[in-house]
């Protein structure tokens, strides 16, 4: 179960905008890395909130700090000064385990390279962030094989993802990160390995999510993704703009 | 996670990667058998050597002179009486030994023969299976008579051993009546049986068959084992005592309890011997075993890495990782014992003493499980330890 005496420790009121809930709120993240004697200022005093329900795109050339951004919000990855919290709970003093529960039922990764676990069927990679919550086999599996369905692989349940095409892995990964129904989706550069059929597609499938209530921030250099998301930050040596 | 889906998660990783799974498997597949083997070998030596000393007993002690033919100063049947004067001493008497070629009616065999006093026959478990024992009279009157060995009456009657009962037969010339057979008893210990020898009364073989080149051993027995010591000693003051030219030096007192430690002892420390290979042979496999787990985690530290962004405890990583080498161990520790199994007929056949044991089986499947463990602790740690962006930017 959730550490819910624990991370009350953790929480805050969140600021409330027209009634909807904060998801993010950064502020003055700052993220040095050190490079022998050089210091390396990757972000820059970037603050950001994104709010229930957001469709939300980050668009920056490489070298921008974008996936420096990308690895802080989804709690990977620490700032070296600033304030975070994800859902109201203040990410930055959580233990190692407190950041896995977070990483477990408010964020829903999706990676360029989809990241599915080569010796697993779809149905068990879709399966497998329930599985971490400690829910049991059958209702894990009932939720992974709807949510597989929904997006049209319902037919490709005990396939492995070297089975499977670039489009297919896409929508498994998409499943995965959406079965939990965590409060972010967070997605890095989705359509970066997909040709332009599939990644019509997959945006289309994140259109329709947040359609349905999902929260998404997308990490990407694309502009054609960037045009088609509600709202849109650019980022460019390690800062962040409201408008290009 | 429940540890019945992290098992699962398991297994799928072992049965999905067939190759790997092999080679470290392999390892400890060898590491078990060697382990099974060396208790095996071990304790074959050390029963072997049992076996070899269940016929002695253990309180009889060997007065020998120390140098083999014509001696100066030999030993006598007067020293076996003297060394009945002891209290520790249960029975002493002398015994010669010799061999010859023994004649009967066309059948010639080259054998020993042995001239002993009738006790000897009681403590050897020697009874007359034809015939009657050599007896005291015969000792007394110096009868020209013999006892035949089961073997070498059926040598000399070509099977038909029977016959030979109230015949004569020659030793050295010498003509004997045959008065009895004995019953088979195998190997009697001193690497030598009495079923393929001939027995004439002690007297009689002193006069007529060895004369002045008598050079008698004397078998003692102390009155228990607790005695063997003293009655050692007491041999020796006799010997000091009687023998003024060289004393207790130029005889050797064996008792049968030293040697069979003695030969318990080289078991065992052959037993430990292989025992150091063995360990040799498990450090190797188990650096195998810590190789192709470094190679596993370096191959999905990526993995590793999304499984921790989707919420993988380091804990959950850990014990993964563990469980893994644990059941991989397991699993080659079985088919390590069971080609254990395998190779201790093979082993026999080559005439090398095996004996399979539960003890056997417990140490190989300990160390199979102990090396998995172990080597596969330092590996899996490191993968836990990884944060999981360092762990997802692995290439």
């Amino acid at each position: 179960m959730v550490h819910r005496e624990v991370w009350a420790a953790h929480r805050r009121e969140c600021n409330m905008v027209e009634q909807k809930k904060c998801v993010i709120d950064a502020a003055n993240l700052v993220k040095i890395y050190q490079n022998g004697s050089e210091e390396l200022k990757v972000l820059d005093d970037v603050s950001i909130q994104v709010y229930d329900g957001d469709f939300m795109a980050v668009l920056g050339p490489s070298g921008s700090g974008k996936s420096t951004l990308m690895n802080i919000l989804g709690c990977l990855d620490i700032p070296t000064a600033g304030e975070y919290y994800l859902d109201g709970l203040n990410v930055l003093t959580a233990t190692e385990n407190e950041l896995a529960e977070i990483r477990n039922r408010k964020i829903g990764f999706i990676f360029q390279k989809f990241n599915l676990l080569p010796r697993l069927t779809a149905l068990q990679n879709v399966m497998l962030p329930l599985l971490y919550r400690g829910m049991d086999e059958g209702e894990a599996g009932e939720l992974a094989r709807g949510k597989l369905t929904l997006l049209g692989l319902g037919e490709r349940l005990g396939h492995r993802p070297n089975e499977l095409s670039g489009g297919q892995q896409q929508r498994v990964a998409i499943a995965r990160a959406i079965v939990g129904n965590p409060e972010l989706l967070l997605a890095d550069e989705p359509t970066g390995n997909l040709d332009s059929k599939s990644s019509e597609d997959a945006m289309r499938i994140f259109r329709e999510l947040n359609e349905q209530g999902n929260t998404i921030v997308i990490i990407t250099h694309d502009v054609e993704v960037a045009d088609q998301v509600k709202k849109l930050v650019y980022i460019r040596d390690g800062k962040l703009y409201e408008n290009n | 996670m429940k540890l019945k889906q992290l098992l699962k998660l398991i297994f799928t990783n072992i049965t999905q990667n067939k190759v790997r799974t092999f080679l470290t498997t392999l390892g400890v597949i060898v590491g078990t058998a060697t382990i099974f083997l060396v208790v095996a070998i071990g304790q074959g030596g050390e029963a072997q050597v049992n076996e070899q000393y269940s016929k002695l007993n253990v309180g009889t002690i060997i007065v020998m002179p120390a140098q083999r033919g014509r001696v100066a100063d030999p030993l006598t049947k007067k020293d076996a009486e003297l060394f009945l004067a002891s209290a520790n001493i249960a029975q002493a008497f002398p015994l010669l030994r010799g061999n010859g070629t023994i004649n009967y009616n066309n059948y010639s065999a080259s054998a020993s023969f042995m001239a002993v006093e009738p006790e000897f026959q009681t403590s050897n478990n020697l009874t007359a299976e034809l015939g009657r024992n050599i007896d005291e009279e015969d000792e007394n009157k110096k009868n020209r008579v013999a006892m035949v060995g089961a073997e070498l009456a059926n040598t000399l009657t070509d099977g038909n051993s029977s016959e030979i009962v109230g015949q004569n037969i020659s030793i050295s010339g010498r003509r004997f009546e045959v008065i009895g057979i004995y019953n088979r008893v195998g190997d009697s210990g001193s690497g030598q049986s009495y079923d393929d020898a001939a027995f004439v009364p002690y007297s009689v073989g002193e006069k007529y068959l060895l004369g002045t080149r008598a050079n008698p051993t004397i078998n003692v027995q102390a009155t228990s084992l607790d005695t063997v010591q003293a009655a050692i000693a007491d041999i020796q003051s006799s010997l000091d005592e009687n023998h003024r030219a060289g004393g207790a030096d130029q005889f050797r007192i064996m008792d049968a309890g030293s040697r069979l430690a003695a030969a318990q002892e080289s078991a065992r420390s052959m037993s430990m011997l292989l025992l150091a290979v063995a360990v040799v042979v498990l450090i190797v496999s188990g650096i195998g075993i810590m190789n192709v787990m470094f190679v596993t985690v370096k191959e999905r530290t990526k993995e590793i890495g999304t499984l921790k962004a989707i919420g993988a405890k380091k804990q959950e990583i850990l014990n993964q990782f563990l469980i893994e080498a644990v059941i991989i161990s397991l699993v080659g520790g079985v088919i390590g014992v069971i080609v254990g199994f395998i190779t201790v007929p093979i082993l026999r056949y080559f005439e090398l003493a095996a004996i399979a044991s539960v003890s056997g089986v417990l140490l190989g499947l300990i160390f199979s499980v102990v090396t998995g463990v172990f080597f596969g602790f330092y590996p899996a740690w490191k993968a836990a330890d990884l944060s999981p962006l360092e762990a997802l930017r692995y290439e």
